[in-house]
């Protein structure tokens, strides 16, 4: 086995590292048994609504509940601390070492094995323009979009993806269409490419396109392939119109992005996967698990992680129900739950649609 | 820095900069200058035991030399940009206290 190269840059700093690593402990910490809001606060809800003989209703009347209590409200004043003090941390040292960096990236542009294409005219739809998690900038608009968000999703898989283990997983768990052709294969938004190279490794022969939105997302996803040695291509595209030929793809993939989407631009997307992927070929989308079978906590907590973590869309998304929307569009949806993971909201699960 | 305006499409609204969760301004500023120092202790901690072990092992420093080591006007500056960046990591959240209510 090759080691593969790091390719996320280091901190400006060995006491950048020691502080990100605290808040990545503080953020276990808090979302999980350490402190154990989740267990306790609902615990309160259920014990309360048990009392008086009537369910929880809408999440207004949840939130009104949890913010009544001291612990429910130094609960949201750490979690949002928390996620403020990683992006100030990782910004404050790549920014620190922002010509560097800037080079660095200009240095690998135009380098294989894959190729890498930017449109420079490309115009950001305004529904883009969100600090998703509290990026500082969001996705696009600082030129080291990428390598903040690489340092950020690390903190927040907590130790689990610090080599894309997480991503080779899911990956992994994609079925083959059933006639067994592979080709060529689409990673829709896929940020730095973590899943894009997956694919590739997975299918060595296959031609993989990772598009995306964000052009400092995508010069790092290219980069980051190009410094692996894995041919895959990036191209800056929308979601809802990746310009690639009817029936084109054998696999099309969407890894958390859905809940990252306002309700028109699912529906557009959903429809442009239908139209890429061609009959007998799998849409696989990893993303939120819906409301509906939700504790009243977990309803809290995907409320809080709309308004106070920059995810606006996240709750009209868990609240719709995607397996109709793929059916109505031509797709077979077969879904099921992903095991649960200890603390925080990674409560995933995938849709695995047959195109027909 | 990057452009602040975000412009979503509908949803649910996302809160301004600066929320307040408790009861007032003061105890939110107090809970994060209270992560920042704990995040500040860490990282002394951390770089310490490094040092101490790096040291240790090379049979280079004995540990009351560094009890008694007089900083040369190179170090003493260093240490001066060090404190300043420390304040503010800590400190930094007072400015963020409204004026208002
Ligand atoms: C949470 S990340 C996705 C993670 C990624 N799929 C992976 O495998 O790690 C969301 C990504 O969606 C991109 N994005 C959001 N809306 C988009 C759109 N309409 N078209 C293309 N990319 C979009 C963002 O730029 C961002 O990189």
């Amino acid at each position: 086995m090759s080691t593969t190269p790091e390719t996320l840059p280091p901190l400006a700093r060995r006491s950048d590292a020691a502080y990100l690593d605290f808040v990545e402990g503080l953020r276990e910490f808090i979302l999980g048994k350490g402190a154990d809001f989740e267990e306790r606060l609902n615990g309160a809800l259920e014990r309360t609504a048990s009392s008086r003989g009537r369910p929880w209703g809408d999440v207004e009347e949840i939130r009104e509940f949890v913010h009544a209590l001291p612990l429910g409200r130094l609960r949201d004043r750490l979690a949002r601390s928390q996620q403020e003090m990683k992006w100030h941390a990782i910004e404050r040292s790549f920014g620190e070492q922002r010509a560097q960096l800037t080079a660095e990236l200009a240095k690998w542009d135009e380098r294989g094995p894959g190729r890498l294409l930017l449109d420079p005219a490309f115009v950001h739809p305004a529904y883009t323009n969100v600090h998703f998690h509290l990026q500082p900038g969001g996705y696009y608009k600082d030129e080291l979009s990428g390598f903040l968000y690489h340092y950020g999703t690390k903190v927040f898989f907590r130790g689990d993806n610090d080599k894309d283990e997480l991503h080779a997983k899911l990956v992994g768990t994609v079925p083959t269409p059933s006639d067994g052709k592979v080709n060529r294969i689409l990673d829709l938004a896929c940020s730095i490419g973590q899943s894009s190279t997956a694919f590739h490794r997975r299918y060595p022969e296959a031609d993989v396109w990772g598009i995306d939105h964000s052009a400092p997302m995508l010069r790092v996803a290219h980069r980051r392939a190009a410094m692996q040695g894995d041919a895959v291509n990036f191209a800056q595209r929308l979601v809802e119109k990746t310009g690639f030929p009817d029936a084109h793809f054998d696999i099309t993939f969407a890894f958390i992005l859905f809940h990252e989407l306002p309700p028109r631009i699912i529906d557009e997307t959903v429809r442009e996967a239908a139209r890429v992927t061609r009959r007998g070929g799998i849409f696989a989308i990893y993303d939120f698990t819906g409301t509906e079978g939700k504790s009243p906590y977990q309803r809290y907590h995907r409320w809080f992680d709309a308004r106070h973590n920059g995810e606006p869309y996240s709750q009209d998304f868990c609240d719709c129900r995607l397996g109709d929307i793929l059916a109505a569009n031509g797709f077979e949806v077969a879904a099921a739950p992903l095991a649960k993971r200890a603390g925080g909201t990674g409560y995933m699960q995938h849709w695995f649609a047959t195109r027909v | 820095m990057s452009d602040r305006a975000q412009t979503p499409e509908g949803g649910t609204p996302i809160v301004g900069d600066d929320p307040v969760y408790l009861n007032d301004p003061i105890q939110d500023a107090t809970v994060r200058m209270l992560l920042e120092l704990a995040a500040q202790v860490w990282v002394e901690r951390e770089r310490r035991l490094t040092l101490e072990a790096l040291l240790e092992s090379k049979g280079i420093v004995a540990r009351d030399e560094i009890e008694r080591h007089i900083p040369d006007a190179v170090l003493a500056a260093r240490l001066k940009d060090e404190r300043a960046r420390f304040i503010e990591d800590i400190f930094k959240e007072l400015r963020r206290v409204s004026l208002n209510r």
